[in-house]
């Protein structure tokens, strides 16, 4: 030890010596660069790059890009079908993330005991998180058909009419919410399942002492104990669900009438399909500040009543 | 502060995240060397559709590598052209686009105004080989542009009309096929039982109504591709003939991604009579058709005022930025896979329109038209073929109109005019 701060005095006093540049004060910097470089590489300049780009017109080929200022924001603000994707966005994610929540914590309350039943119902439920989307796009793509499909064939039978599941304008957003909320469900009520399980038995212990009616002990012990669970999971969910994809690309195309298009959709037609990169840019940068914003706003407005241990 | 660093770690996850969307592009691992260990030329080469489709390219670029020993091509199936374009655009971007590719005849000029094809006029005036002229003349007009090669010809179609000749006969009709819309629609009618089967299942595509429009004497867009011209007279005709079709219950439209895909299950399965599709598909439907049970039988497009259909399909195109010895490769391949031998082989397989005329009148050909009359009615109507429109946005035009005919055929209230002006005045927005 004795040795060693002496040669950190030495060191410090040869760094007094160079000035500045001395490697004492340049080692915490050289020490974090692998990590920072990359970090600059993959997310920063990817980043910077997209809104250089939203600010130019570009095919993604050509060697020139025309500056052309904030017109493609002007443009896309000013679209009614960008107007549509923003809505349906918000809606596709509230839905989303509120039914599988929900849902997930009632299944998680249920199934929250041991025995072989209720493990066996805990694989049941977390299967669907591990099919991949494509193949749970194509499943749901073959039920939800509006003439052979399963579900028709099930309504029909309990003598309701047939529903054209995505088909229709009216009903192919909600379609993909159902999808979602049935592949999202297997891993939230997991991750409540863990919540649940981490909560101390004394609590309940000592409420059922005192004889607090169920739905009290749920409230005051359960909810509380088990916020930061709930506050991870919307958070995900949220960021999840604004950047849906996969079924949307298969099962719809963004269609009928621009009726399920929603933000990343959007941005991979105008990027891919139709050559318009710095158009897409713009939507991406709009997507961007959208999900800063919201995050900010949830963790200024909720973290305060989330309980950490 | 324990609090404020899982922000920031939060927030820029989420940065990054909403940068995944914008930068997306597809890391299609091929190999770039130049030259393979046993010192062949190596190329790459992406196709659009499988199955039967799917084969003939298979194949006829393993005869391409047997018929050689300089060259090797490794071909690579990558979906609908829709999702063709989007990844070859995106490897192209990435430095590592295939050196020969297929282009949708509509997307020639995107591609080639955009720089991502090779101007192949000059392949052409020094290679004393190749006869242009024994390429079919109604095919040429989505090869040029402005006045450049940019592709030949491969695997062409037209829009034909299918016809289930056992259902037709048990309805009473002539089995000579309706000739014009007016039959067109008596047909339909007749197949209609009330019960599940209609005339005809449609989705709702670009390609039908541009033939529909061209049969009513009027065309998708003007012709120097500035402004779009379907919002005229011909064009609601054109939109009416289906739209009125489908409230009357004579014809199924249906919208979304696997419209296509259903209206053929529809005809194969027996609950439509009738079915618009590219001859493309011949061989594959009279498989199904035999497996089925029926008796199939292929007709010219019904003839509105006049006697007219788009062309379609793919032609072949080579990427730019190529070196030399790498050009020259992708030409010997381009030069083999529309000679008249493989043309003919790959329209004997898959019911493509024998690109070249020389094919077409070859023995091979011949024999197989005697045999399979069904295999003729697409090359007869050649004769009526107009090009498709190649507006560098042309993509983004037919996402508004297939829009707007969506909720045209879904609201019956709307008048035909408001849908087309509609689509209209977005489209031009979108082509200034």
């Amino acid at each position: 030890m004795a040795f060693a701060k002496v040669q950190l005095d030495m060191e410090e006093k040869k760094a007094e010596r160079q000035g500045f540049l001395s490697w004492v004060k340049l080692r915490p910097y050289a020490m974090i660069f692998p990590a920072i470089f990359i970090f600059c590489l993959f997310f920063i300049y990817p980043i910077g790059y997209m809104i250089y780009l939203s600010f130019h017109d570009w095919n993604f080929v050509s060697p020139v890009k025309d500056f052309v200022g904030t017109s493609n924001f002007s443009y896309l603000l000013s679209d009614r079908d960008f107007r549509e994707v923003i809505s349906n966005s918000f809606i596709y994610t509230f839905f989303t993330v509120f039914l599988t929540i929900s849902l997930s914590l009632l299944l998680a309350l249920w199934l929250n005991r041991g025995g072989t039943v209720y493990s066996f119902m805990q694989a049941s439920i977390f299967s669907p998180h591990i099919i991949s989307l494509v193949s749970v796009s194509m499943l749901w793509m073959w039920i939800m058909d509006a003439d052979y499909g399963l579900l028709n064939w099930f309504l029909n039978l309990i003598g309701m009419e047939s529903v054209m599941w995505l088909t229709s304008p009216e009903y192919a957003l909600t379609s993909l919410i159902l999808v979602a909320v049935w592949k999202g469900i297997g891993f939230n009520t997991l991750v409540f399942i863990a919540g649940l399980q981490s909560i101390p038995k004394d609590l309940y212990e000592a409420a059922e002492l005192d004889h607090t009616p169920p739905w009290r002990r749920f409230l005051k012990i359960t909810v509380p104990m088990l916020s930061p669970t709930l506050f991870f999971l919307t958070i995900i969910g949220v960021i999840n669900s604004f950047q849906v994809f996969e079924t949307i690309n298969l099962m719809t195309a963004g269609g009928p009438i621009n009726s399920t298009n929603t933000f990343v959709y959007y941005i991979y037609q105008y990027g891919f399909q139709f050559f318009k990169i710095g158009y897409a840019s713009a939507a991406g940068v709009i997507l961007l500040v959208i999900l800063s914003v919201l995050t900010v706003v949830y963790f200024k407005v909720l973290s305060k009543r989330v309980h950490y241990r | 502060m324990k609090k404020l660093s899982f922000l920031l770690v939060l927030m820029c996850a989420l940065l990054v995240l909403a940068a995944c969307g914008g930068s997306e592009s597809d890391g299609s691992a091929e190999a770039n060397s130049a030259e393979a260990s046993d010192g062949k030329v190596e190329l790459t080469y992406w196709y659009a559709w499988g199955d039967k489709i799917g084969e003939n390219n298979e194949n006829l670029v393993k005869q391409f590598n047997e018929s050689q020993d300089k060259i090797h091509v490794t071909a690579e199936f990558q979906g609908t052209y829709d999702e063709l374009h989007a990844k070859t655009q995106a490897a192209f971007a990435a430095g590592n686009a295939p050196e020969v590719t297929q282009n949708e005849i509509a997307s020639i000029g995107v591609f080639a105004k955009s720089g991502m094809t090779q101007d192949l006029t000059s392949f052409v005036e020094n290679d004393e080989e190749i006869n242009m002229d024994d390429f079919n003349p109604g095919l040429m007009g989505n090869s040029y542009v402005d006045d450049k090669l940019y592709g030949l010809p491969y695997l062409r179609s037209t829009p034909i009309m299918y016809m289930n000749t056992t259902l037709a006969e048990e309805a009473g009709l002539d089995l000579k096929g309706p000739s014009t819309w007016e039959e067109f629609e008596e047909y339909a009618a007749a197949f209609t039982d009330g019960n599940g089967r209609v005339g005809m299942s449609l989705p709702i595509d670009i390609w039908f109504y541009e033939a529909f429009i061209a049969q009513a004497g009027g065309s998708t867009m003007n012709e120097d591709g500035t402004e779009v011209a379907f919002n005229s007279k011909e064009g609601a005709e054109a939109f009416d003939l289906f739209r009125n079709m489908s409230n009357e219950g004579t014809m199924k439209v249906s919208a979304g991604t696997e419209a296509g895909e259903k209206a053929r299950q529809d005809f194969v399965n027996g609950h439509a009579g009738m079915h618009f599709s590219s001859t493309a598909d011949l061989s594959y439907l009279l498989q199904l058709a035999e497996e089925k049970g029926f008796e199939l039988q292929t007709y010219f497009m019904p003839s509105g005022k006049e006697t007219k259909v788009p062309t379609g399909g793919a032609n072949l195109v080579m990427t730019s930025g190529l070196d030399e010895e790498k050009q020259q490769a992708a030409w010997e391949f381009i030069k083999f896979m529309t000679a008249t031998e493989q043309t003919a082989y790959a329209s004997e397989f898959t019911g493509y329109l024998p690109s070249r005329l020389s094919a077409a009148e070859s023995e091979k050909m011949q024999a197989l038209y005697e045999e399979k009359p069904q295999f003729k009615v697409a090359v007869d109507q050649l004769e009526n073929g107009v090009a498709r429109p190649m507006a560098e946005n042309y993509p983004e035009v037919v996402k508004i109109m297939i829009d707007e005919m969506t909720r045209g055929i879904l609201d019956e209230s709307i008048p035909t005019e408001e849908v087309l002006d509609t689509a209209a005045e977005k489209a031009n927005a979108v082509l200034k």
